[in-house]
């Protein structure tokens, strides 16, 4: 091994932002809005904000348009908290779903390229699980660029903190959270290009990473959402709340999964069988092909065990078909025009003419770091930690429940965004430039030393493929207790030997070997906490489903929390079911006591 | 089963350590189906860890893969080996990293820097025109959208620029040019002025020699050149 690790340098800023995605450059516009000045550095993994996850998501954002003569933000509140499997927190809910026409007007205002109406207003579509009257008729909320809304919201929170001289540092992760007495205090970075370590210290912190479902054989998922920042929190000792609640998107591309985003559905697309029977009829007789997520990924894995299913030769995998012939040949090339483009370029089949094979896809997380409603990181059911916020899909605040409806992760992200900046401008009225952290030895560097000096013959592929076939098979869409214990006894054998395999180099310099390395080991982690989590909830409930126990159970009416500071050195926790709609015994407050969920 | 071709790359390596560069040649058995970013993944698991080359998303929609092969830019997450086979008539590939921006290991290319063109055109609404009397959004007729929505799908991979002869030369290049043409037609602007100084100055729009290379090698298949021309047109 070369050069002794060393932390480089040390930059201070007021506030940093960990993960430059929808969410962080939300709140990141929001502090520059609000508190013109302020020193921000966000961080990202890639090259540029422009290259986030965010930029895939395809479909839309809900919210409900005042201006709509049948919509009515208690509908999509009622909605969420349905879809979630009466398990979001309803004070998040309520919060979000009351603002977010205004996040997109905000959006438009900020020169977001939204489609149009004849009128010239923003056009909407209907998405899964969105209805009015309660669950009567399908609502049209979900405000929508083509099927590239996630490109069009983050290009518009990418420019507007480009706007407000945000520094941002591309190609670097964060290794470790700082504290001292308590309180965050930044964090370690680790910068791909260089190899070099800079300690950043700032007075307010905000995660803001992303999601993590790279750990499944199939995901819609870009390369570098491996939960880092899951781990951050877990070595911290903080809990994460949720994770056993992974989304399957129903409709992912046959092979590696690459998302055909639900507008395809929103718009009139019909899954078929291999009798090219509509099945979702038979499933979800109301909301049939726009039903939740969790109840369709099921309906097509009930397919294909039931025979009814096809086999796609090239990419040796299962599938049904995604029906698009029937739409008319403007709304191809206009509304949905990028996964067209898809289709024909990975799958070689063209939607106009071609029935399009689909199999469910690990698509998102709704756990992730518990907050509370104004993005503040929770040490446990109550206390939070001072200087540490979270927002976006890493955070669990919890808007999704056990369950998220298409088109409220981009709502999430932007309020959510938005909410977490504005209390961070508010936290920075007292804070003062923090001191230096405490000298401890940083785990990065015990766990690099491993990495840079391992000698073992595991293979780095290797370990990679058993993790995501092992957690495609066991943990994923459908699990059983017999899956679960043995998911986590190979676990517990794949993290001894990811720490075993040899680099084959040991530069530190854009070194994607360690850094991968660093990456699988995160997703071991992560997946144990999914395992654990899925384990001890003994029920089914949104997209977690046990097959021993089928059913929703009130003895599970709260979140999950999980610490895990060593790896499978696991202590649960609980946190209450947020139910003050319920209670506050208003109009319609019977519909948010624990529901009957059907579609 | 799917067909598979036995297929040659032959990739620029260069170590940031010792500095130096060379070709390395690999040989690999690849589906048909595979993208090339596949079999890149492929030769990391089977032959050398130690090849660096940078991809995301994987679905053409982030623009991180950008590489040159057999002289063309492209998204490596786009070109599926059969298709690589039935474009460039050979099992032959020669990969290069793009040209935009220096190398920092293989075909890894520092794209941050490469953004700093796009900065420069301050891609955001530098002056937004006032709100709808009502308070809600802007209207904005499909029609008018429709003049300038294509180039609002530019994800910056850079290919354009690494195919554009006057790039190297102090011009801003295609893509973040095109960056400011889209807030010129966008009816939302009102920094007109500014907008055009940037169109106009030293380094915008005249330095285009109208090779149209960006329109061909995009692989969003923007027609990058048309809105390039609509700026030494004037019309916006």
């Amino acid at each position: 091994m070369g050069a002794a690790l060393t932390v480089d340098s040390t930059l201070r800023c007021d506030v940093l932002i960990i993960g430059a995605g929808g969410a962080g450059l939300r709140a990141a516009a929001q502090i520059g809005e609000r508190r013109p000045g302020t020193r921000i550095i966000a961080l990202t993994k890639v090259s540029s904000p422009q290259k986030s996850h965010t930029t895939t998501a395809q479909g839309g954002m809900a919210a409900v348009d005042p201006k709509d003569p049948m919509d009515r933000p208690i509908f999509h509140t009622f909605d969420t908290w349905k879809g979630s499997d009466c398990s979001a927190d309803q004070n998040v809910i309520k919060k979000v779903c009351d603002i977010g026409w205004e996040e997109v007007v905000w959006l438009e205002r900020h020169g977001m390229h939204f489609s149009r109406t004849e009128e010239g207003r923003i056009a909407k579509r209907p998405f899964g699980g969105h209805m009015l009257d309660f669950g009567e008729r399908m609502a049209f909320r979900a405000c929508y660029e083509a099927d590239r809304t996630g490109k069009g919201i983050m290009d518009t929170v990418w420019a507007e903190s480009l706007k407000y001289g945000v520094d941002f540092i591309g190609q670097c992760v964060a290794t470790e959270l700082l504290f001292r007495d308590g309180q965050c205090i930044g964090a370690i970075i680790f910068r791909y290009p260089e190899g070099k370590f800079l300690a950043i210290l700032a007075k307010a912190t905000i995660i803001a990473t992303g999601g993590n479902t790279r750990m499944y054989l199939v995901s819609s998922n870009c390369r570098g959402n491996t939960g880092d920042a899951l781990v951050l929190a877990l070595q911290a000792g903080l809990p994460v709340m949720d994770l056993e609640a992974v989304q399957f998107h129903p409709t992912g591309m046959v092979g590696p999964g690459i998302l055909a985003s639900e507008a395809l559905r929103g718009e009139g697309a019909i899954l078929r069988n291999k009798d090219e029977e509509p099945f979702m009829e038979r499933y979800a007789p109301t909301a049939k092909d726009l039903a939740p997520r969790d109840l369709i990924s099921r309906a097509i894995i009930q397919e294909i065990r039931e025979g009814r299913g096809l086999f796609h030769q090239d990419h040796n995998a299962h599938h049904v078909w995604l029906d698009l012939r029937h739409l008319p040949k403007e709304v191809h090339e206009k509304k949905i025009q990028e996964v067209c483009s898809f289709f024909k370029r990975f799958v070689g089949v063209d939607p106009e003419k071609d029935l399009c094979p689909v199999a469910p896809t690990a698509h998102y997380q709704m756990g992730g770091i518990p907050t509370n409603e104004f993005g503040e990181v929770q040490s446990d059911s109550q206390g939070i930690v001072p200087g540490l916020f979270a927002c976006g899909e890493v955070a669990a605040a919890s808007l999704h429940g056990l369950n998220r409806l298409g088109t409220n992760s981009l709502l999430e992200l932007i309020t959510m965004g938005r909410v977490t900046g504005e209390r961070v401008v508010e936290y920075l009225k007292d804070a003062t430039d923090p001191e230096e952290p405490p000298g401890s030895r940083l785990i990065v560097f015990d766990q690099f030393s491993t990495y840079l000096n391992a000698q073992g013959k595991e293979k780095y592929a290797q370990v990679r493929d058993s993790l995501r076939n092992l957690m495609m098979e066991k943990v994923g869409i459908f699990r059983t207790e017999k899956s679960l214990v043995e998911a986590i006894e190979v676990l517990t054998e794949l993290r001894e030997m990811a720490t075993h395999i040899p680099l084959g180099t040991t530069s530190l310099k854009a070194n994607q070997d360690l850094w991968q390395i660093w990456e699988l080991n995160n997703l071991i982690t992560v997946s144990m906490v999914i395992a654990q989590g899925a384990l001890a909830r003994k029920e089914s409930r949104g997209a977690h489903f046990r097959e021993d126990y089928p059913e929703r159970s009130d003895g599970f009416n709260y979140h999950t929390l999980v610490y895990m500071p060593q790896f499978n050195e696991v202590t649960f926790g609980k946190r209450p079911i947020d139910m003050s709609i319920f209670e506050a015994k208003g109009e319609h407050y019977e519909l948010f006591d624990y529901i009957v969920r059907e579609y | 089963m799917s067909t598979s071709y036995t297929i040659t790359l032959d990739i620029n390596r260069y170590d940031p350590d010792t500095k130096l560069s060379w070709v390395q040649t690999y040989r690999v058995e690849a589906s048909a189906i595979l993208r090339f970013v596949d079999v890149l993944r492929k030769i990391n698991d089977e032959q050398d860890p130690t090849l660096a080359w940078s991809s995301s998303c994987e679905h053409a929609q982030c623009g991180s893969c950008g590489v040159i092969v057999n002289g063309k830019p492209l998204l490596a997450c786009e070109l599926l080996v059969k298709d690589g086979v039935g474009q460039f008539k050979t099992h032959t590939f020669k990969l290069k990293p793009l040209t935009i921006a220096p190398v920092l290991r293989d075909l890894v290319v520092d794209l941050e820097k490469a953004y700093d063109r796009v900065h420069k055109v301050r891609p955001w609404l530098i002056k937004p025109a006032s709100p709808h009397p009502d308070g809600d959004e802007y209207r904005i007729s499909p029609k008018t959208l429709e003049t300038y929505s294509e180039a609002t799908r530019c994800i910056n991979c850079f290919c354009c620029a690494a195919a554009c002869i006057s790039t190297h030369h102090h011009f801003l290049g295609p893509n973040a040019s095109m960056a400011n043409m889209v807030r010129l037609m966008d009816p939302r602007e009102m920094a007109r002025g500014e907008r055009m100084d940037i169109l106009y100055r030293e380094d915008g729009v005249y330095r285009c020699h109208t090779a149209k290379a960006c329109s061909f090698v995009c692989p969003k298949d923007i027609d990058v050149s048309h809105f390039l021309a609509l700026g030494k047109e004037g019309r916006f």
